[in-house]
């Protein structure tokens, strides 16, 4: 059994690095926490069940076409909320994120209804819920090992985007230094929108499989979700893209093997405990950097 | 330009009163409790169907004594938080004869002061949990039976029709679920049903894999979900992909459309106790079905049908002791015999001192996507 909730574990907490991952890349290049990501995250979901019903797209199609509109909201998020108030306070921006997360919620509930709604079963492919793999004491269905397909395809995709290509290093450039990134000629407001973007998409991919897997979307699952994945992106340290994928996995198997050998009803509450144990011994989380307050000098 | 001023304001002033007045004396306002956004807001659909097809019968025929009712819906979400707000909305309006609601027992429960402390009439169509009798201190009636009854006629059913000897339960974390757990849990002992593990879930829970793997290890027969449509469905749902393949039931909570439509294929096979089943009502219900089936093109549910009888019960009050909150109080009191009591759809509707009433219950199933009568128990 304890390898089964393990697996349980890494199911939910794949998705919430895809989701973790997100907020952690908005704060590395604007040091804002995005709170309407999560939103985000409930739109691809709808985008993806909108696509299905009402356009008759099979399962695949939708779901690339429901990233890259995800991908346009996380841009269009950043131009109409965020870049105005580039150079405000910290806090003007921060109420502005919790504003569009309310904003996006209830314009979600005015179009699709306030109540929950049964993803498509019959656009999914068959084959989903048949078994893929026998393991001792349970079975895996080819549902889960898409789930931890796509999150790793998506993990390493983004590493490789982050590390090896020219964007990844104009990324990494914004990140440490707005002012000197653009003395070299990096255009940082384009960086700053397809930071958007690629998070956007991701947002909307862990909404899809969300909706996929629990067969049930509704317009306000982007708040526990995003509130949990935020928690992992603080674990794993703000700003750190793989710290953000190993929050996200710590948190999600924490929150499954506390809900399978604890309590079921503190699952939440356990998987928080785990976050706050690990911040007062690691206080930037595990890959963070402490930085002390910087005086702005002239 | 002032004077003139003064003038004008006096005037729309006394015309707001004039329309005021005259509105208050035109229409009697019943208020209607209940959810209807968020995700119970199924339960809210088939409470507006069922009141607001009685009330449209009683208008049409000209109302009461002349005045026609008024419905003034408040949505509780199925939370004591918003309830009690709209409690103590209700309970302020002066206008506001009588309540019906609200559906959820958790949000009757927090909405209850309110209600006692201003002297307003309750009756509540849904609301099984037994503490709620004691805490309406009179003012309190429902036409649904509570969960004492229910508790034990479920594990007697479990053991005897269903013949299950190991059940899991699953229940949320709220004051219905957790009564009803209670009752059943120990009925079941009383009886010699063991159960295999109880599983406790916030409201809103989506994931249900880790306790499901947990209760699957201790191999049980049956599982008895104690709680609401949605996280119902989505447990049927999880326990069919994880394989296990047993007998699922539960109560009131979720003879409702949505669980099927949530649920899809895996809602096949579940059972559920409910209060009033079309097939076994009497020839008085016929009118009902038929109209229900014309205006929504579907078979009524429980909580539809006790709705509009629960209106009809404070349409006789009313009748009887015209529209003020302690005589519609005292009227329904003294419903409170066979002889004295309410005919309706739903069979005959007495109280007693805490405002409780006995009504059968019959058991429903869910066969090829639809609500059908299941095996009855004698």
């Amino acid at each position: 059994m304890f390898l089964e909730q393990v697996f349980n574990g890494l199911t939910l907490g794949g998705i919430y690095a895809l989701i973790a991952v997100g907020y952690t890349m908005v704060y590395g290049v604007i040091q804002l926490i995005n709170f309407a990501h999560g939103e985000i995250y409930m739109l691809g979901a709808f985008f993806s069940y909108t696509f299905i019903t009402f356009l008759g797209l099979d399962f695949f199609s939708s779901f690339a076409l429901a990233m890259a509109c995800c991908a346009v909201c996380g841009m269009l998020l950043d131009l109409v909320a965020y870049r105005p108030l580039r150079r405000s306070p910290r806090l003007a921006a921060l109420i502005t994120a919790i504003g569009m997360s309310i904003f996006l919620q209830n314009l979600a509930m005015i179009v699709w209804g306030s109540r929950p709604l049964p993803y498509p079963q019959s656009a999914v492919p068959e084959f989903f819920n048949q078994t893929a793999i026998v393991l001792p004491g349970f079975k895996l269905s080819w549902m889960q090992l898409f789930i931890y397909a796509v999150t790793l395809v998506m993990m390493t995709g983004l590493n490789l985007l982050i590390k090896k290509t020219s964007f990844g290093r104009a990324m990494r450039a914004v990140a440490q230094n707005k002012t000197m990134a653009s003395l070299v000629g990096i255009n940082v407001n384009r960086v700053i929108t397809l930071t958007f973007a690629l998070t956007g998409a991701m947002g909307a991919a862990a909404g899809i499989l969300v909706g996929v897997y629990y067969n049930s979307i509704y317009p306000t699952m982007g708040y526990v979700a995003g509130v949990k994945a935020f928690a992992a992106a603080v674990l794993g340290g703000i700003g750190s893209v793989p710290g953000a994928m190993l929050g996200g996995v710590v948190l999600g198997v924490a929150e499954a093997l506390g809900a399978g050998y604890l309590s079921s009803l503190y699952r939440d509450g356990i998987s928080y405990a785990v976050m706050i144990a690990v911040i007062v011994f690691i206080p930037a989380g595990f890959f963070g950097k402490l930085i002390k307050e910087q005086k702005k000098s002239l | 330009m002032t004077r003139r001023r003064i003038f004008v304001f006096g005037l729309a002033v006394m015309v707001f009163l004039g329309l005021g007045g005259a509105a208050l004396a035109e229409t009697i306002k019943i208020g209607v409790a209940g959810p209807y956004t968020g995700d119970a807001a199924a339960y809210g659909d088939n409470i507006k169907a069922g009141v607001s097809l009685k009330a449209k019968e009683i208008n049409d025929a000209g109302g009461i004594k002349g005045q026609k009712i008024e419905l003034v819906w408040g949505d509780d979400l199925c939370a004591p938080k918003e309830a009690g707000t709209v409690g103590a909305k209700f309970a302020a309006d002066k206008s506001m004869v009588a309540v019906i609601g609200h559906v959820c027992s958790s949000a009757t429960l927090a909405a209850m002061p309110s209600y006692v402390r201003t002297g307003m009439p309750v009756i509540s169509a849904t609301s099984t949990n037994p503490t709620i009798g004691e805490a309406g201190k009179g003012w309190f009636f429902r036409n649904c039976y509570t969960d004492d009854f229910q508790g034990r006629f479920l594990a007697k059913y479990a053991m005897t029709v269903l013949k299950l000897k190991n059940v899991a339960v699953f229940h949320e974390n709220n004051d219905y679920a957790i009564g009803l757990k209670n009752v059943f849990v120990e009925e079941a002992k009383k009886l010699g049903l063991d159960i295999a593990g109880v599983e406790a879930y916030m409201k809103g829970t989506t994931d249900f894999n880790p306790q499901l793997t947990k209760l699957k290890a201790a191999n049980p027969d049956g599982i008895f979900i104690s709680g609401y449509y949605n996280e119902a469905a989505l447990i049927a749902g999880q326990a069919r992909k994880a394989e296990i393949g047993v007998s699922l039931f539960g109560a009131d909570g979720l003879d409702n459309a949505d669980y099927i439509k949530i649920a899809g294929k895996a809602a096949d096979g579940s059972y559920m106790t409910v209060p009033f089943l079309a097939e076994a009502a009497g020839p008085e219900a016929k009118a009902f079905l038929d109209a229900f089936k014309a205006t929504t093109g579907r078979d009524p549910d429980w909580m539809s049908a006790n709705a509009y009888d629960c209106l009809g019960i404070l349409a006789a009050a009313i009748t009887k002791a015209g529209p003020d909150r302690k005589g519609i109080r005292d009227a329904m009191a003294a419903m409170n015999s066979p002889e004295t009591g309410y005919k309706g759809i739903t069979g005959m509707t007495f109280f007693d001192k805490q405002g409780d009433c006995q009504k059968p219950a019959f058991v429903k199933m869910v066969k090829d996507g639809k609500f059908v009568p299941a095996e009855q128990m004698q």
